[in-house]
Protein backbone atom coordinates (compact mmCIF):
# COMPACT_ATOMS: atom_id res chain seq x y z
CA UNK A 1 0.00 0.00 0.00
CA UNK A 2 2.86 2.35 -0.62
CA UNK A 3 1.15 3.26 -3.87
CA UNK A 4 -0.70 6.45 -2.91
CA UNK A 5 2.50 8.01 -1.64
CA UNK A 6 4.27 7.27 -4.87
CA UNK A 7 1.43 8.42 -7.05
CA UNK A 8 1.45 11.96 -5.80
CA UNK A 9 4.99 12.38 -7.00
CA UNK A 10 4.02 12.58 -10.67
CA UNK A 11 2.62 15.82 -11.97
CA UNK A 12 -0.92 15.54 -13.33
CA UNK A 13 -0.95 15.98 -17.09
CA UNK A 14 -4.37 17.58 -17.01
CA UNK A 15 -3.37 19.93 -14.24
CA UNK A 16 -0.37 21.03 -16.28
CA UNK A 17 -2.78 22.13 -19.00
CA UNK A 18 -5.03 23.77 -16.46
CA UNK A 19 -7.85 21.34 -17.14
CA UNK A 20 -7.94 18.70 -14.40
CA UNK A 21 -11.56 18.00 -13.52
CA UNK A 22 -10.71 16.15 -10.34
CA UNK A 23 -9.27 19.04 -8.39
CA UNK A 24 -7.87 18.04 -5.02
CA UNK A 25 -9.20 14.52 -5.45
CA UNK A 26 -6.85 13.80 -8.30
CA UNK A 27 -4.47 10.86 -7.75
CA UNK A 28 -1.72 12.82 -9.41
CA UNK A 29 0.24 15.67 -8.03
CA UNK A 30 -1.00 19.21 -8.48
CA UNK A 31 2.30 20.61 -7.35
CA UNK A 32 4.51 22.18 -10.00
CA UNK A 33 7.58 21.07 -8.12
CA UNK A 34 6.87 17.44 -8.88
CA UNK A 35 8.32 16.00 -12.08
CA UNK A 36 6.04 15.44 -15.02
CA UNK A 37 5.82 12.02 -16.57
CA UNK A 38 7.11 12.47 -20.03
CA UNK A 39 7.45 8.90 -21.25
CA UNK A 40 6.02 7.99 -24.61
CA UNK A 41 3.50 5.18 -24.21
CA UNK A 42 3.65 4.25 -27.85
CA UNK A 43 7.41 3.81 -27.64
CA UNK A 44 6.85 1.42 -24.76
CA UNK A 45 4.68 -0.66 -27.05
CA UNK A 46 7.37 -0.53 -29.68
CA UNK A 47 5.84 1.75 -32.34
CA UNK A 48 5.69 5.49 -32.15
CA UNK A 49 4.82 7.09 -35.46
CA UNK A 50 6.47 10.37 -34.48
CA UNK A 51 9.87 8.77 -34.10
CA UNK A 52 12.52 11.30 -33.21
CA UNK A 53 10.00 14.14 -33.54
CA UNK A 54 7.89 12.83 -30.65
CA UNK A 55 7.47 15.34 -27.84
CA UNK A 56 7.57 12.53 -25.27
CA UNK A 57 10.71 10.78 -24.09
CA UNK A 58 11.63 7.64 -25.96
CA UNK A 59 13.10 5.62 -23.13
CA UNK A 60 12.35 2.12 -22.00
CA UNK A 61 11.03 2.48 -18.50
CA UNK A 62 11.09 -1.08 -17.36
CA UNK A 63 11.34 -4.50 -18.94
CA UNK A 64 8.43 -6.88 -18.44
CA UNK A 65 10.65 -9.17 -16.38
CA UNK A 66 11.63 -6.42 -14.03
CA UNK A 67 8.02 -5.33 -13.90
CA UNK A 68 7.00 -8.70 -12.62
CA UNK A 69 8.99 -8.17 -9.45
CA UNK A 70 6.78 -5.11 -8.95
CA UNK A 71 9.44 -2.71 -7.84
CA UNK A 72 7.47 0.19 -6.47
CA UNK A 73 9.70 2.79 -8.11
CA UNK A 74 8.36 1.99 -11.58
CA UNK A 75 4.74 2.39 -10.58
CA UNK A 76 4.46 6.12 -10.78
CA UNK A 77 5.58 6.05 -14.37
CA UNK A 78 3.05 3.49 -15.35
CA UNK A 79 0.34 5.38 -13.60
CA UNK A 80 1.26 8.68 -15.07
CA UNK A 81 0.95 7.24 -18.52
CA UNK A 82 -2.07 5.10 -18.06
CA UNK A 83 -4.47 7.43 -16.28
CA UNK A 84 -4.89 10.19 -18.84
CA UNK A 85 -4.86 7.83 -21.80
CA UNK A 86 -7.72 5.74 -20.52
CA UNK A 87 -9.77 8.86 -19.87
CA UNK A 88 -9.40 10.18 -23.34
CA UNK A 89 -9.85 6.84 -25.05
CA UNK A 90 -13.01 6.43 -27.08
CA UNK A 91 -16.10 4.98 -25.41
CA UNK A 92 -15.76 1.63 -27.16
CA UNK A 93 -12.34 1.00 -25.69
CA UNK A 94 -13.24 2.23 -22.29
CA UNK A 95 -16.13 -0.17 -22.10
CA UNK A 96 -13.65 -2.99 -21.74
CA UNK A 97 -11.67 -1.34 -19.01
CA UNK A 98 -13.00 -1.79 -15.58
CA UNK A 99 -11.50 1.25 -13.95
CA UNK A 100 -9.81 4.38 -15.14
CA UNK A 101 -6.72 3.55 -13.14
CA UNK A 102 -6.06 0.39 -15.11
CA UNK A 103 -2.74 0.72 -16.94
CA UNK A 104 -3.30 1.07 -20.64
CA UNK A 105 0.26 0.04 -21.42
CA UNK A 106 -0.30 -3.30 -19.78
CA UNK A 107 -1.56 -4.99 -22.92
CA UNK A 108 1.83 -4.61 -24.51
CA UNK A 109 3.52 -6.40 -21.69
CA UNK A 110 1.51 -9.56 -21.61
CA UNK A 111 -0.08 -11.69 -18.94
CA UNK A 112 2.36 -11.13 -16.19
CA UNK A 113 1.08 -7.63 -15.69
CA UNK A 114 -2.58 -8.55 -15.55
CA UNK A 115 -2.14 -9.87 -12.05
CA UNK A 116 -1.00 -6.46 -11.08
CA UNK A 117 -4.01 -4.90 -12.67
CA UNK A 118 -6.26 -6.82 -10.43
CA UNK A 119 -4.21 -5.66 -7.52
CA UNK A 120 -4.62 -2.09 -8.65
CA UNK A 121 -8.33 -2.46 -9.02
CA UNK A 122 -8.53 -3.71 -5.50
CA UNK A 123 -6.69 -0.68 -4.31
CA UNK A 124 -9.14 1.60 -6.07
CA UNK A 125 -12.13 -0.24 -4.70
CA UNK A 126 -10.76 -0.01 -1.21
CA UNK A 127 -10.13 3.68 -1.52
CA UNK A 128 -13.67 4.12 -2.77
CA UNK A 129 -15.16 2.45 0.21
CA UNK A 130 -13.31 4.52 2.77
CA UNK A 131 -14.17 8.04 1.69
CA UNK A 132 -17.14 8.81 -0.59
CA UNK A 133 -15.55 12.07 -1.68
CA UNK A 134 -12.72 10.07 -3.29
CA UNK A 135 -15.06 8.36 -5.72
CA UNK A 136 -14.15 9.16 -9.26
CA UNK A 137 -16.98 10.78 -11.13
CA UNK A 138 -17.80 9.54 -14.64
CA UNK A 139 -16.46 12.18 -17.00
CA UNK A 140 -18.69 10.96 -19.85
CA UNK A 141 -21.82 11.58 -17.81
CA UNK A 142 -20.42 14.95 -16.75
CA UNK A 143 -19.91 15.87 -20.40
CA UNK A 144 -23.50 14.98 -21.21
CA UNK A 145 -23.79 11.30 -22.10
CA UNK A 146 -22.32 8.11 -20.67
CA UNK A 147 -22.45 5.19 -23.14
CA UNK A 148 -22.43 2.64 -20.31
CA UNK A 149 -25.41 4.07 -18.52
CA UNK A 150 -26.41 1.95 -15.54
CA UNK A 151 -23.42 -0.36 -15.86
CA UNK A 152 -20.88 2.41 -15.41
CA UNK A 153 -18.45 1.59 -12.60
CA UNK A 154 -18.01 5.29 -11.83
CA UNK A 155 -20.46 7.36 -9.98
CA UNK A 156 -22.71 9.53 -12.08
CA UNK A 157 -23.04 13.04 -10.73
CA UNK A 158 -26.27 14.79 -9.88
CA UNK A 159 -27.99 16.91 -12.49
CA UNK A 160 -26.90 20.55 -12.52
CA UNK A 161 -30.05 22.68 -12.78
CA UNK A 162 -28.40 25.20 -15.07
CA UNK A 163 -26.38 23.22 -17.60
CA UNK A 164 -28.53 20.05 -17.36
CA UNK A 165 -25.54 17.75 -17.13
CA UNK A 166 -24.77 15.10 -14.54
CA UNK A 167 -21.73 16.88 -13.24
CA UNK A 168 -22.38 17.59 -9.55
CA UNK A 169 -20.35 15.23 -7.37
CA UNK A 170 -22.64 13.79 -4.69
CA UNK A 171 -20.02 13.89 -1.96
CA UNK A 172 -18.02 17.02 -2.67
CA UNK A 173 -20.12 19.98 -1.49
CA UNK A 174 -17.49 22.62 -2.22
CA UNK A 175 -17.11 21.46 -5.78
CA UNK A 176 -20.89 21.39 -6.25
CA UNK A 177 -21.26 24.97 -5.11
CA UNK A 178 -18.34 26.09 -7.22
CA UNK A 179 -19.79 24.45 -10.30
CA UNK A 180 -23.27 25.83 -9.71
CA UNK A 181 -21.89 29.33 -9.29
CA UNK A 182 -19.74 29.14 -12.41
CA UNK A 183 -22.54 27.58 -14.40
CA UNK A 184 -25.05 30.26 -13.46
CA UNK A 185 -22.56 32.98 -14.27
CA UNK A 186 -21.85 31.46 -17.67
CA UNK A 187 -25.53 31.04 -18.35
CA UNK A 188 -26.26 34.65 -17.51
CA UNK A 189 -23.45 35.83 -19.73
CA UNK A 190 -24.79 33.73 -22.59
CA UNK A 191 -28.28 35.10 -22.11
CA UNK A 192 -26.98 38.64 -22.10
CA UNK A 193 -24.98 37.91 -25.23
CA UNK A 194 -28.08 36.58 -26.96
CA UNK A 195 -30.02 39.66 -25.97
CA UNK A 196 -27.18 41.90 -27.12
CA UNK A 197 -27.29 40.47 -30.65
CA UNK A 198 -30.37 42.53 -31.45
CA UNK A 199 -29.01 45.87 -30.28
CA UNK A 200 -28.31 48.40 -33.00
CA UNK A 201 -25.88 51.28 -32.90
CA UNK A 202 -27.73 54.55 -33.49
CA UNK A 203 -24.82 56.01 -35.42
CA UNK A 204 -23.91 53.41 -38.02
CA UNK A 205 -27.41 51.86 -37.84
CA UNK A 206 -25.88 48.38 -37.78
CA UNK A 207 -26.13 45.66 -35.20
CA UNK A 208 -23.10 46.09 -33.03
CA UNK A 209 -22.31 42.38 -32.74
CA UNK A 210 -22.41 41.79 -36.50
CA UNK A 211 -19.42 44.00 -37.22
CA UNK A 212 -16.62 42.38 -39.24
CA UNK A 213 -13.76 42.61 -36.74
CA UNK A 214 -13.72 41.52 -33.13
CA UNK A 215 -12.46 44.91 -31.98
CA UNK A 216 -15.56 46.55 -33.43
CA UNK A 217 -17.98 44.06 -31.90
CA UNK A 218 -18.17 45.98 -28.65
CA UNK A 219 -20.61 48.38 -27.14
CA UNK A 220 -19.57 51.78 -25.92
CA UNK A 221 -21.52 52.43 -22.75
CA UNK A 222 -22.05 56.02 -21.69
CA UNK A 223 -21.80 56.62 -17.97
CA UNK A 224 -24.87 58.84 -17.68
CA UNK A 225 -27.46 57.35 -20.03
CA UNK A 226 -28.55 54.05 -21.55
CA UNK A 227 -28.35 54.54 -25.29
CA UNK A 228 -26.44 51.90 -27.21
CA UNK A 229 -23.59 52.64 -29.60
CA UNK A 230 -20.73 50.62 -30.93
CA UNK A 231 -17.44 51.51 -29.36
CA UNK A 232 -15.85 52.70 -32.61
CA UNK A 233 -18.76 55.03 -33.45
CA UNK A 234 -19.03 56.68 -30.07
CA UNK A 235 -15.25 57.05 -29.73
CA UNK A 236 -15.06 58.45 -33.22
CA UNK A 237 -17.73 61.01 -32.41
CA UNK A 238 -16.24 62.04 -29.09
CA UNK A 239 -12.82 62.48 -30.59
CA UNK A 240 -14.04 64.69 -33.46
CA UNK A 241 -11.96 67.83 -33.40
CA UNK A 242 -13.73 70.80 -31.81
CA UNK A 243 -12.41 72.94 -34.65
CA UNK A 244 -15.09 71.45 -36.90
CA UNK A 245 -17.45 73.91 -35.24
CA UNK A 246 -19.13 71.40 -32.99
CA UNK A 247 -19.58 72.33 -29.37
CA UNK A 248 -17.47 70.15 -27.05
CA UNK A 249 -19.72 69.90 -24.02
CA UNK A 250 -23.19 70.24 -25.53
CA UNK A 251 -22.54 68.10 -28.60
CA UNK A 252 -19.35 66.02 -28.62
CA UNK A 253 -19.33 64.75 -25.06
CA UNK A 254 -23.05 64.35 -24.77
CA UNK A 255 -25.09 61.36 -25.84
CA UNK A 256 -25.91 61.71 -29.56
CA UNK A 257 -29.51 60.79 -28.76
CA UNK A 258 -30.48 62.38 -25.45
CA UNK A 259 -27.61 64.90 -25.24
CA UNK A 260 -26.88 64.03 -21.66
CA UNK A 261 -23.27 64.83 -20.82
CA UNK A 262 -21.11 61.76 -20.08
CA UNK A 263 -17.49 62.02 -19.07
CA UNK A 264 -16.34 58.58 -20.12
CA UNK A 265 -17.16 55.62 -22.35
CA UNK A 266 -16.97 52.04 -21.13
CA UNK A 267 -16.27 49.28 -23.64
CA UNK A 268 -18.32 46.12 -23.14
CA UNK A 269 -18.93 42.95 -25.13
CA UNK A 270 -22.45 42.59 -23.83
CA UNK A 271 -25.32 44.98 -23.42
CA UNK A 272 -26.80 45.17 -19.94
CA UNK A 273 -30.43 44.71 -18.94
CA UNK A 274 -30.42 46.27 -15.49
CA UNK A 275 -28.71 49.13 -13.69
CA UNK A 276 -26.84 46.62 -11.50
CA UNK A 277 -25.44 44.83 -14.51
CA UNK A 278 -24.26 48.14 -15.92
CA UNK A 279 -22.63 49.02 -12.61
CA UNK A 280 -20.88 45.66 -12.64
CA UNK A 281 -19.49 46.29 -16.12
CA UNK A 282 -18.35 49.79 -15.15
CA UNK A 283 -16.73 48.59 -11.94
CA UNK A 284 -14.85 45.74 -13.57
CA UNK A 285 -13.65 48.09 -16.31
CA UNK A 286 -12.39 50.60 -13.77
CA UNK A 287 -10.75 47.86 -11.74
CA UNK A 288 -8.96 46.65 -14.85
CA UNK A 289 -7.67 50.13 -15.64
CA UNK A 290 -6.60 50.65 -12.05
CA UNK A 291 -4.15 47.77 -12.42
CA UNK A 292 -2.43 49.46 -15.37
CA UNK A 293 0.25 52.06 -14.73
CA UNK A 294 -0.66 55.53 -15.92
CA UNK A 295 1.45 56.70 -18.85
CA UNK A 296 1.21 60.34 -17.86
CA UNK A 297 2.13 59.74 -14.24
CA UNK A 298 5.08 57.60 -15.37
CA UNK A 299 5.98 56.28 -11.90
CA UNK A 300 6.12 59.79 -10.49
CA UNK A 301 8.31 61.21 -13.26
CA UNK A 302 5.46 62.84 -15.12
CA UNK A 303 2.33 64.76 -14.33
CA UNK A 304 -1.07 63.32 -15.10
CA UNK A 305 -3.53 65.95 -16.32
CA UNK A 306 -6.39 63.91 -14.87
CA UNK A 307 -4.96 64.00 -11.35
CA UNK A 308 -7.07 62.22 -8.78
CA UNK A 309 -9.78 61.45 -11.33
CA UNK A 310 -7.41 59.33 -13.43
CA UNK A 311 -8.62 55.74 -13.93
CA UNK A 312 -5.10 54.37 -14.23
CA UNK A 313 -2.69 53.44 -11.48
CA UNK A 314 -0.55 56.15 -9.99
CA UNK A 315 2.26 54.27 -8.26
CA UNK A 316 5.97 54.87 -7.88
CA UNK A 317 8.58 52.36 -8.93
CA UNK A 318 8.79 50.90 -5.44
CA UNK A 319 5.07 50.09 -5.54
CA UNK A 320 4.08 52.95 -3.25
CA UNK A 321 0.83 54.56 -4.36
CA UNK A 322 0.67 58.27 -4.97
CA UNK A 323 -0.73 60.09 -2.01
CA UNK A 324 -3.04 62.85 -2.94
CA UNK A 325 -3.82 65.46 -0.40
CA UNK A 326 -6.44 67.85 -1.63
CA UNK A 327 -5.72 71.41 -0.70
CA UNK A 328 -8.75 73.40 0.18
CA UNK A 329 -8.65 77.12 -0.32
CA UNK A 330 -11.07 79.62 1.08
CA UNK A 331 -12.40 81.63 -1.80
CA UNK A 332 -13.39 85.26 -1.45
CA UNK A 333 -17.07 84.49 -1.20
CA UNK A 334 -16.55 82.24 1.80
CA UNK A 335 -16.80 78.96 -0.14
CA UNK A 336 -13.98 76.48 -0.12
CA UNK A 337 -12.54 75.32 -3.38
CA UNK A 338 -10.10 72.53 -4.11
CA UNK A 339 -6.79 73.97 -5.24
CA UNK A 340 -5.19 72.54 -8.35
CA UNK A 341 -1.42 72.48 -8.77
CA UNK A 342 -0.08 75.96 -8.37
CA UNK A 343 3.21 76.80 -9.98
CA UNK A 344 5.46 79.35 -8.39
CA UNK A 345 6.05 80.95 -11.79
CA UNK A 346 2.33 81.46 -12.27
CA UNK A 347 2.07 82.98 -8.86
CA UNK A 348 4.96 85.38 -9.45
CA UNK A 349 3.58 86.41 -12.81
CA UNK A 350 0.34 87.36 -11.22
CA UNK A 351 2.18 89.35 -8.56
CA UNK A 352 3.94 91.45 -11.14
CA UNK A 353 0.74 92.39 -12.90
CA UNK A 354 -0.65 93.79 -9.69
CA UNK B 1 -14.84 58.76 -46.24
CA UNK B 2 -18.63 58.89 -46.10
CA UNK B 3 -20.24 55.88 -44.48
CA UNK B 4 -22.19 54.83 -47.57
CA UNK B 5 -23.77 51.78 -46.00
CA UNK B 6 -25.40 54.07 -43.48
CA UNK B 7 -26.52 56.50 -46.20
CA UNK B 8 -28.03 53.63 -48.14
CA UNK B 9 -29.91 52.45 -45.05
CA UNK B 10 -31.13 55.98 -44.43
CA UNK B 11 -32.45 56.32 -47.97
CA UNK B 12 -34.31 53.02 -47.71
CA UNK B 13 -35.75 53.95 -44.34
CA UNK B 14 -36.78 57.41 -45.51
CA UNK B 15 -38.48 56.32 -48.70
CA UNK B 16 -40.49 53.69 -46.81
CA UNK B 17 -42.97 56.14 -45.27
CA UNK B 18 -42.75 58.79 -47.95
CA UNK B 19 -46.54 59.23 -48.05
CA UNK B 20 -46.83 59.84 -44.33
CA UNK B 21 -43.91 62.18 -43.78
CA UNK B 22 -43.98 63.96 -47.11
CA UNK B 23 -40.21 63.78 -47.11
CA UNK B 24 -38.18 62.05 -49.77
CA UNK B 25 -34.47 61.82 -50.44
CA UNK B 26 -32.95 60.78 -53.73
CA UNK B 27 -29.43 60.64 -55.02
CA UNK B 28 -28.59 63.45 -57.40
CA UNK B 29 -26.27 61.28 -59.46
CA UNK B 30 -24.56 57.93 -59.05
CA UNK B 31 -22.64 59.37 -56.17
CA UNK B 32 -24.38 58.94 -52.83
CA UNK B 33 -22.73 62.00 -51.33
CA UNK B 34 -24.87 64.37 -53.40
CA UNK B 35 -28.56 64.08 -52.63
CA UNK B 36 -31.77 65.96 -53.26
CA UNK B 37 -34.30 66.11 -50.47
CA UNK B 38 -37.90 67.16 -50.88
CA UNK B 39 -40.16 68.46 -48.14
CA UNK B 40 -43.71 69.70 -48.29
CA UNK B 41 -44.66 73.07 -46.83
CA UNK B 42 -46.33 72.70 -43.44
CA UNK B 43 -50.09 73.11 -43.35
CA UNK B 44 -51.30 76.42 -41.89
CA UNK B 45 -48.22 78.38 -42.94
CA UNK B 46 -47.57 80.58 -45.96
CA UNK B 47 -45.57 77.61 -47.31
CA UNK B 48 -48.59 75.29 -47.44
CA UNK B 49 -48.95 73.47 -50.71
CA UNK B 50 -45.39 74.05 -51.78
CA UNK B 51 -42.80 71.38 -52.47
CA UNK B 52 -39.35 72.48 -51.49
CA UNK B 53 -36.16 70.97 -52.82
CA UNK B 54 -33.10 70.90 -50.64
CA UNK B 55 -29.58 70.32 -51.85
CA UNK B 56 -27.75 67.88 -49.60
CA UNK B 57 -24.00 67.53 -49.69
CA UNK B 58 -22.52 64.88 -47.43
CA UNK B 59 -19.04 65.81 -46.19
CA UNK B 60 -16.30 63.20 -45.87
CA UNK B 61 -16.79 62.86 -42.16
CA UNK B 62 -20.51 62.10 -42.33
CA UNK B 63 -22.16 61.02 -39.98
CA UNK B 64 -19.65 62.61 -37.62
CA UNK B 65 -19.94 65.91 -39.45
CA UNK B 66 -23.27 67.54 -40.25
CA UNK B 67 -24.55 67.28 -43.83
CA UNK B 68 -24.42 70.50 -45.80
CA UNK B 69 -27.96 71.49 -46.68
CA UNK B 70 -29.38 74.45 -48.54
CA UNK B 71 -32.64 75.23 -50.25
CA UNK B 72 -32.60 74.73 -53.99
CA UNK B 73 -36.08 76.21 -54.15
CA UNK B 74 -36.34 79.91 -53.40
CA UNK B 75 -37.98 80.54 -50.03
CA UNK B 76 -39.02 83.71 -48.17
CA UNK B 77 -38.15 82.87 -44.57
CA UNK B 78 -36.21 84.74 -41.84
CA UNK B 79 -33.81 81.83 -41.27
CA UNK B 80 -33.23 80.96 -44.90
CA UNK B 81 -31.28 83.17 -47.23
CA UNK B 82 -33.55 84.44 -50.03
CA UNK B 83 -30.45 84.68 -52.24
CA UNK B 84 -28.43 81.54 -51.62
CA UNK B 85 -30.88 79.24 -49.85
CA UNK B 86 -28.49 78.85 -46.90
CA UNK B 87 -30.22 77.55 -43.79
CA UNK B 88 -29.59 78.83 -40.29
CA UNK B 89 -30.31 75.86 -38.07
CA UNK B 90 -28.25 74.83 -35.02
CA UNK B 91 -28.41 71.09 -35.69
CA UNK B 92 -26.77 71.64 -39.08
CA UNK B 93 -23.92 73.41 -37.31
CA UNK B 94 -22.67 73.15 -33.74
CA UNK B 95 -25.52 71.03 -32.41
CA UNK B 96 -25.24 68.21 -34.92
CA UNK B 97 -25.33 64.70 -33.54
CA UNK B 98 -24.42 61.49 -35.37
CA UNK B 99 -27.70 59.98 -34.19
CA UNK B 100 -29.52 62.45 -36.43
CA UNK B 101 -30.19 61.38 -39.99
CA UNK B 102 -30.86 63.16 -43.24
CA UNK B 103 -34.54 62.54 -42.66
CA UNK B 104 -34.58 63.97 -39.14
CA UNK B 105 -32.62 66.97 -40.37
CA UNK B 106 -35.18 67.53 -43.13
CA UNK B 107 -37.95 67.18 -40.56
CA UNK B 108 -36.25 69.86 -38.50
CA UNK B 109 -36.14 72.11 -41.54
CA UNK B 110 -39.84 71.47 -42.07
CA UNK B 111 -40.42 72.47 -38.46
CA UNK B 112 -38.33 75.56 -39.01
CA UNK B 113 -40.66 76.57 -41.81
CA UNK B 114 -43.61 76.55 -39.43
CA UNK B 115 -41.72 78.16 -36.56
CA UNK B 116 -39.36 80.89 -37.77
CA UNK B 117 -36.83 82.33 -35.32
CA UNK B 118 -36.50 85.97 -36.48
CA UNK B 119 -34.22 86.84 -33.54
CA UNK B 120 -31.47 84.69 -35.00
CA UNK B 121 -31.90 85.50 -38.68
CA UNK B 122 -30.08 84.29 -41.75
CA UNK B 123 -31.75 86.85 -44.00
CA UNK B 124 -31.94 90.21 -42.18
CA UNK B 125 -34.36 91.75 -44.70
CA UNK B 126 -36.89 88.99 -44.31
CA UNK B 127 -36.49 89.00 -40.53
CA UNK B 128 -37.07 92.76 -40.37
CA UNK B 129 -40.20 92.36 -42.41
CA UNK B 130 -41.37 89.45 -40.28
CA UNK B 131 -41.02 91.49 -37.11
CA UNK B 132 -42.32 94.83 -38.36
CA UNK B 133 -44.97 93.91 -40.90
CA UNK B 134 -46.01 90.31 -40.57
CA UNK B 135 -48.84 90.58 -43.10
CA UNK B 136 -46.55 91.69 -45.90
CA UNK B 137 -44.12 88.94 -44.92
CA UNK B 138 -46.85 86.32 -45.08
CA UNK B 139 -48.04 87.59 -48.45
CA UNK B 140 -44.53 87.59 -49.88
CA UNK B 141 -43.83 84.13 -48.54
CA UNK B 142 -47.10 82.86 -50.03
CA UNK B 143 -46.33 84.49 -53.36
CA UNK B 144 -42.85 82.92 -53.41
CA UNK B 145 -44.33 79.55 -52.57
CA UNK B 146 -46.83 79.93 -55.40
CA UNK B 147 -44.24 80.97 -57.94
CA UNK B 148 -41.24 78.80 -56.99
CA UNK B 149 -42.42 75.84 -54.95
CA UNK B 150 -45.40 74.74 -57.01
CA UNK B 151 -44.32 72.93 -60.10
CA UNK B 152 -46.93 70.66 -61.53
CA UNK B 153 -45.60 68.18 -64.03
CA UNK B 154 -47.57 69.92 -66.82
CA UNK B 155 -45.81 73.16 -65.94
CA UNK B 156 -42.46 71.45 -66.27
CA UNK B 157 -43.27 70.20 -69.76
CA UNK B 158 -44.37 73.70 -70.72
CA UNK B 159 -41.13 75.20 -69.44
CA UNK B 160 -39.01 72.53 -71.10
CA UNK B 161 -40.81 73.24 -74.35
CA UNK B 162 -40.25 76.99 -74.02
CA UNK B 163 -36.54 76.67 -73.23
CA UNK B 164 -36.02 74.03 -75.89
CA UNK B 165 -37.56 76.44 -78.40
CA UNK B 166 -34.83 78.92 -77.53
CA UNK B 167 -32.37 76.45 -78.97
CA UNK B 168 -31.11 74.52 -75.94
CA UNK B 169 -30.98 70.73 -76.18
CA UNK B 170 -34.00 69.22 -74.42
CA UNK B 171 -32.09 66.82 -72.18
CA UNK B 172 -29.89 69.64 -70.91
CA UNK B 173 -32.93 71.81 -70.29
CA UNK B 174 -34.52 69.07 -68.25
CA UNK B 175 -31.50 68.50 -66.02
CA UNK B 176 -30.95 72.22 -65.59
CA UNK B 177 -34.57 72.75 -64.60
CA UNK B 178 -34.28 69.89 -62.17
CA UNK B 179 -31.11 71.34 -60.68
CA UNK B 180 -32.57 74.79 -60.03
CA UNK B 181 -35.79 73.39 -58.62
CA UNK B 182 -38.04 74.05 -61.61
CA UNK B 183 -37.57 77.79 -61.79
CA UNK B 184 -37.71 78.82 -65.43
CA UNK B 185 -35.77 82.08 -65.11
CA UNK B 186 -33.01 80.53 -63.03
CA UNK B 187 -32.74 77.69 -65.52
CA UNK B 188 -32.41 80.15 -68.39
CA UNK B 189 -29.76 82.06 -66.48
CA UNK B 190 -27.84 78.89 -65.83
CA UNK B 191 -28.16 77.70 -69.41
CA UNK B 192 -26.89 81.04 -70.68
CA UNK B 193 -23.97 81.12 -68.29
CA UNK B 194 -23.07 77.69 -69.63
Amino acid sequence: MSLPGNRTRVLCKFFAHGACLKGEHCEFSHDWKDPANNVCTFYQKGTCVYGSRCRYDHVKVAQPKAQASASSSTYPYQFGVSEPVSETADPGVIGELSASSRPYVASAWGEEVTGENELLNDVVVQARSTNPADIVMCSFAAAGNCPRGENCPHVHGDLCPTCRKECLHPFRPDEREEHKKMCEKKHKHLDALKHSQEIECSVCLERVLTKPTAAERKFGLLSECDHPFCISCIRNWRSSSPTSGLDVNSALRSCPICRKLSYFVIPSVIWYATKDEKQEIVDSYKARLRSIDCRHFDFGNGACPFGTSCFYKHAYRDGRLEETVLRHLGAEDGQTVIAKDIRLSDFLNRMRIR
Amino acid sequence: MVDFSRVQKELQECNKDINVSGISVNPKSDNLSNLIGTITGPVGTPYEGGTFKIDIDLPGGYPFEPPKMKFATKVWHPNISSQSGAICLDILKDQWSPALTIKTALLSIQALLSAPAPDDPQDAVVAQQYLKDYQTFANTARYWTESFAKTSSAGVEEKVGKLAEMGFPEALVRTTLEAVGGDENLALEKLLSG
